[in-house]
């Protein structure tokens, strides 16, 4: 069926691999740096994390217009597949039971769509929906709850699985060209990064947090794969930061997985990334102290992977908020004077505007109007958790849960509006300390969710942290529906998310009003995106194992 | 473990069919794994760590025998560490280990320069002693398994002062009426706790035993939130809520005992909500875990 296209493509694929030992054609770098139009070439469209595109040939006019191109239905069979991987034929137990959700954001890039979910890998004509090459991957087990998707460098793909091998693809046909272990499945490591290629550095972060493992960020060589630095998320003995933990013991077992992408400016060479909350997770007995740099937004630089500065969005957390979220690049006017910014919704309820050449703080404001756990705002702007919101062996009520306010699922920034949008929820849980032990473990207690005030796509004026508009979302016979999601803004005034009952949506981005909508029988899972082909604007979206694309009827 | 693993696509394909019987209909079926019959044979036999980790229950008896004799003098009596030996179940080299491959290796040698001697176990001891840290691990990966400890600590004549005075939960309820023999009928406290928080359970577990009455459809229960739809004529139909969007709404209608449902444009027909468990939506904001634990106390009382 697909042999017609897939020996078109192998002839390209020989073409490739001559070029591969010259400077790599493929991607233009000079892409990265510019608003996304006729490519998506990186996990967030461009470096800024905005997802916002320049595109309004789908406007607020023509938006009602906006009709289904294709459905592409992930195909997870080895068969006919390209393959890879050290694990066995059959896939060890344990390694399934999450369902496959496309939480990858497709890139777009000369012309052909690329997406993952964990150990899998496929290219997709953007035209006609058609898988033009699909790469699977033998595991070796590990946690497959999701892969935001690949990096690109030339004519190579990179990506990350769950058992923490970072691969390299040939762009052509998805034929391996080399895997290299960054960290121990056996440890509970686990991977879902999407990796973030930056020059000649291909930036990936580890995942998991169930075995109170040390957390780090890496940075790759795209030719040989090989390391070219490593950032541990908490000190060593004697560095500034250890003095936020007790002993050598807890801050090399202190966890703050830096599990999702970051944001990149070019003019500072800094990369800006959240890192993973502290270990044991729900028990902070044998951490006391701030925990740096756990649950912290951190500014890194590409070339030397030395750290520029950290901002701590959760001290000591003890709830799993980690802050992972992405940090959003805003050039922005705070007091008559342009500058330039970092904002982030976080997991924790609270909204941080920082400047992002030195990480000062300029603002924090909480998103949800449920919050508990906290005691003050400090002068640094940093919530101070109140130590009776920990878990106890009886139990203390707290919201957000360990869900947090909102979650990985990327937020929008839309310079022309100056909102940020983020879908929230505001749940709310008991905490039961569990392992009572003076050196707790792992999580070292349990959670048990006992209701939600509610879900709200809402958008926050990034000067001021004030919500301009907030829409509730979906209810069912469980209670509220949804909550943190994939959104992407446009010049063309819309908004693109879901209302958590299983619609894809087109909202007014200046009032939160929905103008269309699709209903595609399961919330969206990823992050919608946008280009212009053929002089086509189209969006795609993915939601469960389908990935939709939707443009204007012609 | 071949079973396992059909079974699991089986699991996948169910749930893929229940998904795809809201797709159009022109979408391809999900990939189907290949049959049993003609799938390739595995390059190797699964070696125990790519196996769901189940510990033998004696070796694991064993073995922790072993730990405390042998090396709980420095690592702690529960290998979580002590005054002169590292945590065990952090280590990596334990954590890496294969059934006792290496942490035998290891034992033959010892580390003399940080003053661990080596130890000469016969092999099937490693085993024991591997198997035991390995099913301690496990037992920390897992937090699903994680045993939530006695929460009847509070003072049960305070739950019942807040019962009657602050909570105000005696507006509807009553110790000899809703309530009597509450805490015989619902033993488990942690369920006792958490259907007084809400209750209105949430979605139900994936896993594990469901709570009594679950398998009432969740609208046909008391506690379900209940909606008021406003049509365009001026008729109202009242019933409890299924699901509610921007687009679309759907109740029950106990007068005709079927589902209704209708769509929505800006707003029309209008939807007002009304939950019947306002009050304990409310409680959530004003609880103090000093109120909760009291109040544990108090309705386990009740028996």
């Amino acid at each position: 069926m697909k042999t017609p296209i897939l020996s078109a493509f192998l002839v390209l694929g020989l073409a490739s691999g001559a070029l591969a030992a010259d400077p790599p054609s493929g991607l233009d770098p000079a892409l990265l740096t510019k608003p996304p139009t006729d490519s998506w070439p990186t996990y967030h469209g461009d470096y800024s994390g905005r997802r916002y595109s320049t595109l309004s040939q789908i406007n607020t006019d023509n938006v009602k217009g906006l009709s289904l191109a294709w459905i592409y239905r992930a195909n997870t069979s080895p068969q006919g597949a390209q393959t890879g991987g050290e694990g066995p034929d059959t896939p060890p137990p344990g390694s399934g039971g999450f369902g496959l959700d496309i939480k990858s954001t497709p890139l777009l890039v000369n012309g052909v769509l690329y997406l993952t979910a964990p150990d899998n890998v496929w290219a997709v004509d953007p035209r006609t929906g058609r898988e033009i090459w699909h790469f699977y991957w033998k595991t070796r087990g590990g946690i497959h709850i999701g892969n935001r998707g690949v990096g690109m460098y030339g004519n190579w793909l990179y990506f990350l699985t769950p058992d923490n091998y970072f691969v390299c693809l040939d762009a052509a046909t998805g034929k391996e060209r080399w895997h290299k272990e960054i960290a121990n499945v056996k440890r509970e490591y686990f991977s879902t990064a999407a990796p973030i290629v930056i020059r000649n550095h291909i930036i990936i972060g580890v995942g998991g947090d169930s075995l109170d493992v040390p957390g780090y960020l890496e940075s790759r060589d795209p030719d040989t794969g090989e390391l070219q630095w490593r950032w541990y998320t908490t000190p060593r003995p004697g560095e500034p930061g250890s003095e936020t933990w007790p002993d050598k013991y807890s801050m090399e077992h202190g966890g703050g997985m830096p599990w999702l992408p970051g944001s990149y400016d070019p003019e500072l060479n800094l990369y800006y990334f959240g890192t993973g909350n502290a270990n044991p997770v729900l028990s902070g007995h044998s951490r006391p102290g701030d925990n740096l740099w756990t649950a912290s937004i951190v500014a890194v630089n590409v070339d030397t992977g030395k750290m520029a500065w950290y901002y701590q969005a959760t001290p000591h957390d003890t709830h799993d908020w980690d802050s992972a979220q992405t940090p959003v690049m805003i050039d922005g006017v705070i007091d008559g004077k342009p500058r330039k910014l970092l904002a982030q919704a976080n997991r924790n309820g609270h909204f941080f505007l920082l400047d992002r050449t030195n990480g000062k703080h300029i603002l924090t404001a909480p998103f949800i109007d449920s919050i508990n756990w906290t005691k003050e705002i400090n002068k640094k702007g940093q919530p101070v958790g109140n130590p009776e919101k920990e878990a106890s062996i009886p139990g203390a009520l707290v919201s957000p849960t360990t869900d947090g306010a909102t979650n990985w699922p990327p937020p929008s920034f839309n310079p022309d509006t100056g909102l940020f949008y983020v879908g929230t929820t505001r749940g709310v849980s008991m905490f039961y300390l569990t392992d009572t032990d003076p050196r707790p473990q792992g999580w070292a207690a349990a959670e048990r969710h006992v209701g939600n005030f509610g879900t709200e796509l809402k958008a926050i004026d990034y000067k001021t942290g004030k919500i301009v508009w907030s829409r509730p979302l979906a209810m069912s016979v469980w209670g509220p529906g949804g909550g943190s999601m994939g959104l992407l803004s446009t010049a063309g005034k819309l908004l693109f998310g879901n209302d958590g009952g299983g619609n894809f949506v087109a909202y007014d981005a200046a009032t939160g009003k929905p103008l269309w909508h699709a209903g595609l029988g399961n919330n969206t899972t990823n992050g919608p995106q946008t280009f212009l082909l053929d002089g086509r604007q189209y969006v795609v979206v993915g939601a469960g194992d389908q990935l939709f694309a939707f443009t204007l009827q012609q | 473990m071949r079973l396992t693993y059909v079974m699991s696509v089986a699991a996948v394909l169910l749930a893929a069919g229940r998904l795809g019987a809201q797709q159009p209909p022109a979408a391809p079926p999900p990939a189907a794994a290949p049959p049993p019959a003609s799938a390739p044979a595995p390059a190797h036999p699964p070696t125990p760590d790519e196996a769901t980790p189940k510990f033998d229950p004696e070796s694991v008896a064993r073995g922790r025998i072993l730990l405390v004799a042998q090396c709980g003098f420095c690592h702690g009596s529960n290998a979580r560490g002590g005054q002169q030996g590292p945590d065990l179940t952090r280590s990596d080299l334990v954590q890496s280990d294969e059934g006792g491959k290496q942490l035998g290796a290891f034992l033959k040698v010892g580390r003399p320069e940080l003053k661990m001697p080596k130890f000469d176990l016969p092999e099937k001891d490693v085993v024991d002693l591997a198997t035991f840290l390995h099913s301690e691990i496990a037992s920390v990966a897992d937090r699903g398994k994680y045993k939530i400890l006695n929460i009847v600590v509070g003072d049960p004549k305070a739950g019942e002062a807040f019962f009657n005075g602050a909570g105000k939960c005696a507006s509807c309820h009553s110790p000899e009426g809703d309530l009597r023999g509450i805490g015989a009928k619902i033993e488990d406290a942690v369920t006792l706790q958490q259907r007084f928080l809400m209750p209105r359970g949430g979605r139900p577990r994936r896993r594990g035993p469901r709570p009594p009455g679950s398998d009432v459809p969740p609208y046909l229960q008391s506690t379900a939130v209940k909606a008021t739809v406003t049509l365009p004529s001026g008729e109202t139909v009242t019933g409890p809520i299924i699901r509610l969007t921007d687009f679309d709404v759907t109740i029950y209608d106990p007068a005709t005992q079927q589902t209704r449902s209708w769509l929505r444009t800006n707003g029309v027909p209008a939807v007002t909500l009304t939950d019947p468990l306002q009050a304990h939506v409310d409680l959530l904001r004003k609880w103090t875990d000093t109120d909760i634990h009291n109040m544990t106390a108090f309705l386990a009382t009740l028996k």
